[in-house]
């Protein structure tokens, strides 16, 4: 079920290495415009270091990845004007106000003041944080932050947001308005590239979901498609299933 | 450009909190409460200097001797008992004195003979600061004055021909100081002691304003990493070279406000201390010849002086703060700052104590190309050699400064391009490349 039309994301033969470690060692991946694509696999299997490349933030060591045509390794600032990206451990400016940090994000996203103050208007609208957005965000919670960050990230309406486990830490019911928050706005347009270890939050996001294990990808479809490959009731046994064969190809 | 702005305010935004400007404001106000204090002790040293005097002759010249000394601006007190060093701490405790003199049997009748005669005096000595011993300094001068008061006494009985002053002063001095093509009549030792006061605290305000800038921009950048920002904030749409430069900016900014407010409060100190020295309004006539001197002698700073300066100064914190970007780039935390900054303290300090102790041209020649390499000897130099003339050496200083900014600048934006700011760290165990 690949959308027509040409992808928003394009990744090729992708590698990243770490000294003697192969961190991601080969991955080839597209993400459709208004397409859910989430990366899942065991811990250090590469999903971070690859949406930190396709952020723009790691250089690849072999490799393509084009967005919109454009090429993220030859020309990162035109990339970064097509992304957002939240990462997996991520802070917030402790001595500014919520208010202020979304403002802030704005005026750097677009030069335009009245597009910046829209932006603005949908990070404070996405964020359900309300008379809090005042608050010196040194006096958050963990969860508030992640929350604010979150509705940074999708706040500039980006052609292509990266999210690495964009909802860790939030508690059900919030973690339950911001999906369905995000796959509103990918039914808008916005295409997402994200990594989760919650398996029933890729279940209602993703329209394909790619398995990634000891940095190379095992298998790709939707959620369905897999289920059916592996013979398995749910996605939690076909994680399990391809971790196994990651261990033995790591072998 | 409005990108940079953002940023630039942000930066700012971080730099100027309490946290950072506190210790800041909090040595300007101690330098300027110094500066007042320094003047509040000339007020008490203004008050009459004691001295307890043991009169054990009582003729005229002993007379002659005590008159000299009240002369010569002290208060004396006549004391009975003799004293010598068991008994002097008594003494000057019963006459609430740290000065006291004592006058030998026979002074009068021996000097008339024509033997020498001595005088002795004890000084308690209570502090080693130079405000806190103007007793001590007093007592020297008015030990002078009895000589040679004593001496016109005596030779107004021998020689009524001749004037006083021929016997007290028959050599006039007058000097003559020569520096560079300028000359003036002064002393070449009150002109040295003058310029070095005076120009005292600038190499003081150069190190702490480089200090400060290098520290607040090493720390700007491990703070964004301990806060896990930097990720963020290297994912905008900004280019790497405007987030470089606009830390950069900021704490320049910051640092040029600081050396400022540091060269304010320094010279509210430098008042303080030239009005403890001077008493009254002949020494304010006194401190307005010298400024003359100086003047004539080239050794003020002119507004252009200053300008030179200022460019060596704004050369050395860009300097500074591009090698203490890097620096920053390794650090995991801002606990790790401290450490990290210690090469750029070292290639500080270097040059900061050469130029206070000695000329750099007495150095051996490969000894003085190694310190003159070091980019941050230029602005210690720099006051020096504006007052000497040299302005070929400032302008090269600023021009050699500013290529090793160049290249910092270069090799910093690098860095910030590459996997290494995210990926440096300090172990040399797991080396990548
Ligand atoms: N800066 C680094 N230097 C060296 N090795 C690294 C670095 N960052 C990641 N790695 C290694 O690369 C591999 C992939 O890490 P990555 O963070 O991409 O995993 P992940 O799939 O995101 O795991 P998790 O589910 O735990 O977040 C791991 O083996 C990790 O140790
Ligand atoms: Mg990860």
């Amino acid at each position: 079920m690949t959308p027509a039309g040409q992808p928003v994301l394009q990744v090729l033969a992708l590698t990243k290495r770490y000294g003697d470690l192969e961190a991601v060692a080969g991955i080839d991946f597209e993400v459709a415009a208004g397409e859910i694509f989430a990366l899942i696999g065991p811990n250090g299997a590469g999903k971070t270091t690859t949406l930190r490349m396709v952020a723009t933030i790691l250089k690849p060591t072999s490799g393509e990845i084009l967005a919109n045509g454009c090429d993220a390794v030859a020309d990162p600032d035109r990339m970064r004007q097509q992304i957002s990206y939240l990462p997996e451990e991520a802070g917030a400016y402790k001595n500014l106000k919520a208010i202020d940090y979304l403002r802030f994000v704005a005026d750097i996203f677009f030069e335009d003041r009245e597009r910046a103050a829209r932006a603005v208007a949908v990070g404070r609208e996405v964020s359900g944080l309300g008379d809090r957005l005042d608050d010196k965000l040194g006096s958050y919670s963990k969860g508030m932050t992640r929350k604010l960050l979150l509705a940074r990230t999708v706040m500039t309406e980006p052609a292509l947001a990266i999210l690495d486990e964009p909802t860790s830490g939030l508690d059900v019911i919030n973690a339950i308005e911001l999906r369905e928050r995000i796959k509103q706005m990918a039914r808008d347009g916005m295409s997402v590239l994200l990594s989760s270890h919650n398996m029933l939050e890729i279940e209602y996001l993703s329209d394909r979901v790619a398995m990634i294990a000891a940095g190379r990808i095992h298998a790709t479809g939707t959620p369905a498609e897999l289920k059916e490959r592996y013979s398995a009731e749910n996605l939690e046994q076909v994680f399990a299933q391809v971790a196994r064969d990651g261990k033995e190809v790591v072998r | 450009m409005r990108r940079f702005l953002v940023l630039l305010k942000k930066e700012l935004g971080e730099l100027i909190n309490l946290q950072t400007l506190l210790p800041f404001a909090v040595v300007v106000l101690m330098f300027m409460g110094l500066g007042q204090t320094l003047s509040s002790v000339n007020a008490e040293a203004d008050a009459s200097v004691v001295v307890a005097v043991a009169d054990r002759d009582g003729g005229v010249l002993a007379g002659v001797v005590t008159a000299a000394l009240e002369q010569a601006g002290l208060e004396p007190v006549a004391v009975t008992s003799t004293i010598d060093d068991s008994t002097a701490a008594d003494i000057l405790d019963e006459a609430g004195a740290d000065i006291a003199v004592e006058i030998p049997e026979g002074f009068s009748a021996a000097l008339a003979a024509g033997e020498q005669q001595h005088v002795e005096s004890w000084a308690r000595v209570r502090n080693f600061s130079i405000v806190g011993n103007q007793d001590i300094a007093a007592l020297g001068t008015a030990l002078e004055v009895v000589n040679s008061t004593v001496a016109a006494a005596i030779g107004a009985e021998a020689a009524p021909d001749v004037p006083p002053v021929m016997l007290q002063r028959p050599v006039i001095t007058s000097e003559h100081v020569m520096v560079g093509d300028n000359t003036a009549e002064a002393s070449a030792s009150a002109v040295m002691g003058f310029v070095s006061q005076q120009t005292m605290f600038i190499p003081i305000v150069l190190f702490l304003v480089i200090v400060f800038a290098a520290q607040m921009i090493a720390t700007a950048v491990a703070t964004e990493k301990e806060n896990k920002t930097l990720e963020t904030l290297l994912s905008y749409p900004v280019s790497r070279t405007s987030i470089v430069t606009s830390k950069m900016v900021a704490a320049g900014l910051v640092a040029l406000l600081a050396a400022g407010a540091y060269m304010f409060g320094m010279s509210e100190y430098m008042n303080g201390i030239e009005s403890s020295f001077s008493g009254g309004p002949g020494s304010e006539a006194a401190l307005q010849a010298s400024d003359a001197v100086m003047r004539q002698l080239g050794l003020t700073f002119s507004t252009s002086d200053y300008l030179m300066l200022g460019l060596t100064l704004f050369a050395s914190i860009l300097t500074a703060l591009a090698i203490a970007i890097i620096l920053g780039a390794f650090a995991e935390n801002v606990k790790s700052v401290g450490t990290l900054i210690m090469p750029l303290m070292v290639l500080l300090l270097i040059p900061y104590f050469l130029t206070m102790f000695l000329d750099l041209s007495v150095l051996p020649d490969a000894a003085r190309y190694a310190v003159l390499a070091i980019p941050f000897t230029y602005p210690f130099i720099t006051g020096p050699n504006l007052f000497l003339g040299n302005y070929g050496i400032v302008w090269w200083g600023i021009g050699y400064q500013l290529v090793w900014f160049a290249i910092f600048v270069t090799m910093a934006a690098r860095v910030f391009s590459s996997d290494r700011i995210l990926t440096m760290k300090l172990s040399w165990g797991r080396k990548k490349k």
